[in-house]
């Protein structure tokens, strides 16, 4: 399985992917040449430790992530909205799961537990309000309190003052909000742009991966506008990073050559 | 008559079927059987809902035999629209597994001193103790029979302090000594609300702390308790007092669990109306109670046993960090037990059967538990939308005709376009299948077969679906 390199044809930007089976792939870009098979960070990118600690600014998101987030991570006390549910929201939090946080789900009573696993969640450290009611503002604030990350889909849309006051506890308690759909005030906003089905063709096949592009823009150190191509899922229910070119017919695993 | 040694004292235990999942509104609904064998006995004690256990002699004697007193809680239950199964014998653990004889309609009565002939044929497996029951099968122990018959000093060398216990469980005793005399310390612990606490939440809260300080009372002695008593009293003084199973193996969570429920219950009582002159922490003419506040809350550890301590896994177990489990106990005041769950990954070939959802403070195991091969199981990438209820839809093909698939597999079209109710056509731009699934043909009530396809649509949408009995279902979406 030789290493695959793919020069995009952006400006500015050499992607590097590392073609292993079904492992992760790593590195990316930031000006000049890169050498197959390295793994590069970005120098000015926080880097998200390994555990999640009190202290920390940003939560750690998946490697495949790190480039879409202003400071490569979550920032503690933001809302991120991703303009609706899809495993999108599920791969924004399972970097800071795996790594140990907490995280609590409201409003999705139709949550794959499956692919959240797969795509790096700790089911053991996940907690499911499938339907917080009316009160759900109030619901949303106590789980802040425990809990690091708080994924939400709003039964109704959120009045002004409901919603300033939620991202005011967002902000005192140093949590994150991700939200299944829109929210005014959110820092950070990413939604899926494009999105290809690999492995299925008309009576054959099957779903083995999908390719989309990625697009965050938001607020601040966020308002530049973003884009990446992943796989989400990939090939085993993880995310990784999609090359720039190249059709959704060559899903990661069965990729031969470069 | 019975042995002087832990002499197992006769005990009724009063089984609901219904109740094998404890929600919060099952336990409340339980309160009005739990009220109902009150008055048959004043010291009920809930092991947890759907299972309760009276002292049998001082009743028994009162109603005429035990068959009589069993017989007539049987049939005030069936009163209430529930069913329920009693069991009579010496000791807790055996009038346990006597309940849960099916014998629709009769109480089922093992004789003073005849336990240990009543327990042998059981399986090791109702102890419940899931070590020992995985490895005294692999040793050739099969029943509690043959459990009880090795020496108890080996039982206890081989197996430690559960064995040990176990081992007295299986002869038929009780499965501690009990401390004969009371300790002279006062071990209870209480909180007084000033003003009274209208609510629930903030005794619930209490409750956590107050089990706390119990807890460590007790280890500070090295003692555990068997049962603890909740003792909530009203402002205008008015009592609710209910035992519950302890055996020193319940959290203080926990504990501040079984307060809610006491309290749900109480209130369910209250709202249900006033006229029920059968509850009996109610005030005989009082009206104007439902505005009445808690004014304080006392835990009472009641038959202290020595601690022979309890040693937490290794491995494998998340410790649940105090401040989420204060946050989840709190939405779960709010919205109900019930309503704050942990997923659970359980073996299955659907992507709804493989997740269990287990309310936060439970333990569970997966009905079918995970690790094992499952053909024919759905490949991954699992859909990250898995609907609790497969959503009907329509499938047909380019003419517009339904599109069905054969005993055989075989479809009766490519499928063209897909609509779920309600929602717009959308035309299918890929699609694979049909995988036929058939689950469990030996048996009626759960056997299966379906069709299984996946469809992309033209937005770029995946679905899964199946065909069963000729309907189409959405049973998963893959964004």
């Amino acid at each position: 399985m030789a290493p695959a390199a793919r020069m995009a044809p952006a400006a500015r930007m050499a992607r590097v992917t590392e073609a292993s089976p079904g492992g992760r792939r790593d590195g990316i870009l930031s000006g000049g040449a890169v050498q197959p098979g390295d793994v590069v960070q970005s120098s000015d990118a926080v880097r998200p430790g390994d555990v999640v600690r009190p202290g920390d600014v940003v939560l750690p998101v998946l490697p495949a992530l790190r480039k879409l987030l202003p400071g490569g991570g979550l920032y503690r006390g933001s809302v991120v909205a991703t303009g609706g549910w899809s495993l999108l929201c599920l791969a924004l939090v399972a970097g800071a799961s795996a790594a140990g946080a907490w995280c609590a789900v409201i409003g999705l009573p139709y949550l794959g537990v499956v692919a959240a696993a797969d795509v790096g969640l700790d089911p053991d450290r996940v907690l499911l309000i499938a339907d917080p009611g009316p009160g759900w503002p109030q619901v949303v604030a106590s789980l802040l309190d425990g809990c690091e990350l708080v994924l939400l889909r709003p039964p109704d849309r959120p009045s002004a003052s409901v919603r300033r006051r939620l991202e005011a506890t967002v902000r005192g308690l140093g949590g994150v909000l991700v939200v299944a759909g829109d929210w005014d005030g959110a820092q950070t906003r990413l939604l899926v742009a494009d999105q290809e089905w690999a492995g299925i063709g008309a009576g054959h096949g099957r779903l083995r991966a999908r390719r989309v592009q990625v697009m965050a823009d938001g607020r601040g150190a966020a308002a530049r506008l973003r884009a990446r191509w992943l796989w989400l899922p990939g090939p085993d229910g993880s995310v990784t990073i999609a090359d720039e070119i190249g059709a959704a017919r060559s899903w990661p695993g069965t990729r031969s050559t470069g | 008559m019975t042995p002087a040694d832990g002499a197992a004292p006769r005990v009724l235990v009063v089984w609901c079927p219904a109740w094998e999942r404890g929600t919060e509104t099952d336990a409340r609904a339980f309160e009005q059987v739990v009220t109902l064998v009150e008055g048959f006995s004043s010291r009920v004690e809930v092991l947890r809902p759907g299972v309760c256990a009276i002292g049998a002699r001082g009743p028994a004697r009162y109603f005429g035999g035990e068959e009589a007193l069993a017989k007539k809680i049987i049939d005030a239950v069936a009163g209430l629209g529930m069913a329920c199964q009693v069991g009579v014998a010496d000791g807790l653990f055996a009038a346990q597994l006597a309940a849960r004889t099916p014998w629709p309609g009769r109480a089922v009565i093992v004789a003073p001193g005849a336990t240990s002939a009543f327990l042998a044929p059981h399986p090791v497996a109702s102890l419940g103790h899931p070590e020992l029951v995985g490895l005294l099968p692999r040793l050739g122990l099969q029943t509690l029979g043959e459990f009880a018959a090795l020496p108890a000093a080996e039982a206890a060398s081989r197996f430690g302090s559960a064995g040990a216990l176990a081992h007295r469980l299986a002869r038929g005793l009780d499965p501690r000594p009990l401390i004969p005399r009371p300790p002279t310390v006062d071990l209870s612990a209480s909180v007084v609300f000033d003003p009274p606490a209208e609510q629930a939440e903030p005794v619930v809260f209490a409750a956590k702390a107050l089990a706390e300080r119990m807890h460590a009372n007790l280890a500070a002695r090295g003692l555990a308790c068997v049962r603890v008593q909740v003792q909530v009293i009203c402002a205008d003084g008015q009592e609710i007092t209910r035992w519950w199973r302890h055996d020193g193996l319940l959290s203080s969570l926990a504990v501040a669990e079984r307060v809610r429920w006491q309290l749900a219950g109480w209130r369910a009582a209250q709202d249900a109306g006033g006229r029920s002159a059968t509850a009996p922490y109610r005030l005989s003419g009082g009206g104007e109670i439902q505005d009445n506040g808690i004014a304080l809350l006392r835990l009472v550890p009641d038959q202290l046993v020595r601690a022979t301590g309890r040693q937490l896994a290794l491995w494998g177990e998340t410790a649940i960090d105090d401040r989420v489990a204060r946050a989840a106990l709190r939405v779960q005041a709010m919205l109900g037990h019930g309503s704050v769950t942990r997923p659970l990954l359980a073996g299955g070939r659907s992507p709804a059967g493989q997740v269990t959802l287990v309310p936060f403070g439970d333990a569970a195991d997966p009905l079918f538990p995970t690790g094992r091969p499952w053909p024919g199981r759905l490949p991954v990438p699992a859909p990250a939308t898995v609907y609790p209820a497969p959503r009907p839809a329509r499938v047909t093909d380019e003419s517009g005709a339904a599109v069905t698939v054969t005993g055989r597999a075989l479809i009766s079209a490519p499928p063209a376009w897909l609509s779920a109710r309600g929602e717009p056509w959308l035309a299918i731009t890929s699609w694979a299948g049909p995988w036929p699934v058939t689950e469990r043909w030996w048996r009626p009530g759960s056997s299966r077969r379906q069709a299984r396809f996946q469809l992309v649509a033209e937005d770029g949408s995946a679905w899964l679906a199946v065909v069963q009995d000729g309907q189409w279902l959405i049973e998963a979406s893959y964004d």
